[in-house]
Formats: structure tokens, sequence, C-alpha cells
């Protein structure tokens, strides 16, 4: 085959998702406004996002503190920099690794069953059948998964952040004889708030790209089952591109704002 | 391909229509609720209907036929607003289809039903909830009219005790049933019906056609009802369109079918199923 016409072929296909994905993302804000939100959809969705999700963030979360000072914990004993173990730990947990690695279990967790589900749902003709039972699925289904989504990862991360911290303070005390005071004393010396916040910032994006991105695909779903595998496949991959895209962004944004 | 405007291909045969919003009965309509002319849709290259004009009444009941995979779905999923045709022009319940604007449709939707051939039940929601939805979020009615109206709709399809069951205890024909209910919860003008008796038994699918008509009479709905199972359908039909290489080969009444000398028509009348014509 003409590899132009691969390349080729592969662009108009990366054009057609991204397209596709925008579309959804219009689609959501334009049912946003006014806000209106399904009620009962959207408790659900936030106890399906929210509460079905923290033992795996949490369990994620404290043993990637624990293996941040582990990793750092050899340096430390060197050069018997303790107090810098916090900061480490601190600055790596609430700038990058806390809304990264817990946006890539949500997405792994949340993400792949959203697209699980709408896409059952588009084969077995239940959106359809919303949209005869004149009921928009954007403001019934994807609408309430947005606000969840985005909602639940914020306050995810801000758990997982406490979590990895408690991870990392108890693995400092217990393998590394490191007091966890001089180690929490190290990230609040640290003045890491900026940190936070931008942690903050990328989980909300996250969230709202995992959610745009796995309805995008479960909407467009064709071919039955095997259509549905396909597509979560499609989604999870997009997803963790699309927490990596958006990390390096506002990554940038936020160390050009920060440093300038 | 460039369309012809509504109003050219209407021009010479039809009443002045409604534009947008603003619901009349079917009554008021000059007692068409569905006209279509030159409905064409293809898939690829394959082309599923060539040039349908079909014209519907208020009360009738109409069954449209045809061997599998001519097209009777995608021709009720366009009538829906599911579909968008390639060609042609749809007046649905005095409006054209294809010319309102998306609240419109939506308005358009809450006097149409649609029962589908796979249910399309919510299996997130117990039958009573799926019976109950259309009206709850329409949003116009207090929680125990809703209660009160799910129980008589289940009672009509004789379905009284399975309204705390999810979809999936229950067999096809039970699911027929509780998408009856479903579409019948608002009381639309117009029901369409997709293949209602697929996959199932000669006595369920007997019952299935009886209570349609039943239903149909007791509101006197207009109903288009699509299946190939044409002795079963024969209680439930006024009249009859056959569908055959993307046209409509055949309208009229059962007895204008017995009368006719068309070969095809004969084959799908008298033999029951018109398999034969299929494979040919």
């Amino acid at each position: 085959m003409n590899p132009i016409a691969v390349i080729g072929a592969g662009f108009l296909n990366a054009s057609e998702t991204l397209g596709g994905i925008v579309m959804v993302l219009v689609r959501i804000l334009r049912a946003m406004m006014p806000p209106r939100f399904d009620r009962d959809e959207t408790w659900l969705n936030l106890y399906k996002v929210g509460v079905k999700s923290y033992p795996i963030v949490i369990m994620t979360a404290f043993f990637t503190g624990a293996i941040m000072v582990i990793q750092s914990g050899v340096y430390v004993k060197q050069t018997g920099a303790t107090g810098l173990l916090g900061w480490g730990a601190g600055y790596a947990v609430l700038a990058e690794i806390g809304p990264v690695l817990i946006g890539l279990m949500f997405s792994g967790r949340v993400g792949a069953n959203n697209t699980a589900e709408l896409g059952t749902m588009k084969v077995t003709e239940q959106i359809d059948a919303l949209r005869t039972l004149a009921i928009d699925p954007t403001h019934y289904l994807v609408v309430p998964r947005f606000v969840s989504m985005m909602l639940m990862l914020v306050l995810l991360t801000v758990l997982g952040d406490l979590f990895a911290l408690i991870g990392g303070a108890i693995t400092s005390e217990f393998v590394l004889d490191v007091d966890y005071r001089v180690f929490f004393q190290g990230v609040f010396n640290s003045n890491l708030l900026d940190e936070f916040f931008t942690g903050l910032i990328k989980a909300i994006t996250f969230g709202a790209s995992i959610s745009v991105i796995s309805c995008h695909y479960g909407l467009t779903v064709s071919g039955g089952a095997t259509g549905v595998g396909r597509a979560v496949n499609a989604s999870v991959v997009s997803n963790a591109i699309g927490i990596f895209v958006f990390d390096s962004i506002i990554t940038w944004c936020a160390n050009s704002a920060l440093f300038k | 391909m460039t369309q012809p405007s509504f109003r050219d291909t209407f021009a010479q045969d039809m009443p002045p229509m409604q534009q947008g919003p603003g619901p009349r009965s079917a009554k008021q309509l000059g007692d068409v609720v569905l006209r279509v002319r030159g409905l064409k849709k293809n898939f690829g290259d394959a082309v599923v209907l060539d040039g349908i004009d079909f014209e519907m009444r208020a009360g009738e009941v109409v069954g449209v036929i045809g061997p599998g995979g001519v097209g009777k779905s995608v021709f009720v999923k366009i009538c829906c607003g599911l579909l968008e045709p390639d060609d042609g022009a749809i007046e649905l319940l005095g409006q054209d289809l294809l010319a309102i604007d998306q609240k419109s449709r939506q308005r358009l939707r809450e006097r149409v039903g649609l029962v589908f051939q796979n249910y399309a039940l919510f299996d997130f929601m117990t039958v009573g909830e799926n019976v109950a939805f259309p009206m709850v979020q329409r949003g116009t009615a207090k929680p125990d009219e809703i209660q009160v109206k799910v129980q008589e709709r289940l009672a009509e399809v004789d379905l009284p005790n399975v309204r705390h069951l999810m979809p999936n205890e229950l067999s096809g024909g039970m699911k027929k049933r509780v998408g009856l209910a479903r579409a019948n919860i608002n009381d639309p003008e117009l029901i369409f019906f997709d293949d209602p008796t697929a996959g199932l038994d000669p006595v369920t699918s007997s019952k299935i056609f009886n209570l349609i008509r039943r239903t149909q009479a007791q509101r006197n709905s207009t109903c288009l009802v699509i299946s190939h199972d044409i002795d079963r359908m024969r209680p439930a039909c006024d009249r009859y369109v056959l569908l055959l290489d993307g046209r409509v080969h055949f309208r009229g009444t059962e007895a204008d079918a017995m009368r006719s000398q068309d070969p095809i028509v004969q084959e799908f009348f008298r033999k029951g199923d018109g398999s034969k014509v299929g494979a040919a």
C-alpha cells in the first residue's frame, strides 16, 4: 500500500476522532447553558465515579508516596539531608505524580467503564430509545458524567495527595528511620501551595478530558460487542494520551507563570 | 446531493403545512399523520431506500412488509428522525421533519412512540421505572399520578405484577409488551412498531398483534407496524405496504392483495412470509 495513502488515512482518522471529541464538548457546553442537571443521574454518577473509586485511589496513592520516599532514601541517607525528603516527595506528589497517576487510574476504571456503558446502550438502541422519548442523550447521560468526573477527580486527587504523603511519612519512619515529623516539616516548610493548586488544575482538566473522550467513544460505537471492545480499548489509549498532553501543557504554563 | 425543498416536493398535493413548534392534534391535519415523498437512503454503495412514497391517515394501522434487509427498519428510523435520509421529504404530524430545528423535533417526538425490534429497555431501571421514565422526564405529572398511569399501562399489556423486576428477568415477549407500555405512556398520536414479534413464538406473536390492535382501538392512535409475519399481523392491520428493492412494490388492503395477479404479492400474502422473495 502507498505509504502516503497510509499516512493520509491515519491523519484523516485522527482528525475525525478529534473533531468528534470537540463536538461532544460543544454539545455538553451547549446543554449546560443554562445549567440544568438530571438530579438522579448526577447523584448516581457522583457515587459511581467517586465513592466507588476511592479505595483504589487511596491504595495507589499510598504506595506511590512510599515508592517516592524509598527511591530518594538512598541519596538522603548518603547526604544526611533528611529535611529534603518531605520536600522532594511533596513536590513530586502534589504537582505531578498525584494528579497524573490518579488520572490514569481514574481513566482505566471510570473512563473505560463509561465507554463500555454508553457503547452498550448504543448497540442495544437504548440511546435511540432516549431520543424517541424526546430526551436529549447529551443532557441526560453525558452532562452528569462530565460534571461528576470533573468534580470527583479533583476530590480524589486531594484524597490521593493526602494518602501519598501519609504513605511517604510511614515509609520514612519505618524504612529509612527518618521521623515522620521531619518528613511533614519538610512538606509544610517548602511552601508547596502553588504545586498543590497546579495539581488541582490538572485534575479538573483530566476529569473533563476523560469524560469527553470516553463519552465520544461510547456514543460512536458500532458493530455490537466487538465494537464495544474496540471502543473501550481506543478510549483507554486516547485518555492516557490526553492526560500526558494536558499535563505537559499545564506544567509548561504553570512553570512559565511561576518562574517568569 | 442537492435536496429539493419540502415545499417544491409537496407543492401540488399537500395542504399548507405548519412550520416549527405548535402541536396540532392528528384529527386537525386533514387526517394525514405521515407523508413521505421520494425517500432515499444509501449506506455506502448499498441502495437501501430508492424513492419511497408513503402516506398514512389518523386512526389507521398500516403494516409495512417485505423481505429481510429491504430497509423496513431504516424507513421507520428515518420517519422517527433517528436517521437522516439522503433525499426526499417527510411530513410528520403536520411538520416538515427535515426542516425543523432540534427543539421542534424533540417536541414532535413527544407525540410519537416507537417500539424497538430489540426492546431497547433501559437495563439499569426496573420495569416500572422504564415505563414511567418518559412521564418523569416530561415533568408535568405528579409522582402518584405517574404511578397510577404506569400500573394502568402495564395492566393493559397483561403485565400487572412485573413493575419491580429488572428487564433481564423478563422473557422476550414480556419485554416487547413492556416496550409497548412505555411507548404508550404519554398517549402518542402515532406509534411505530419495528418488527414487534421478531424472535417470538407464533402464539406470543399473535398476542402481541392483538395487543397492538386493542391499545390502538382504545386510544384511536395511528400505528405503523413493520413485520414479515403476515399471517399473524392480519388481525391488526387495516392495509399494507410491501417494500421491495428500496421501493414500494404494493399498497392496499388484504383483499386488494388477494386479488392481485402480481406473483410477488401472491407469494407474500398467500404463503405468509415471502421468504422466497427475499431469497430470489
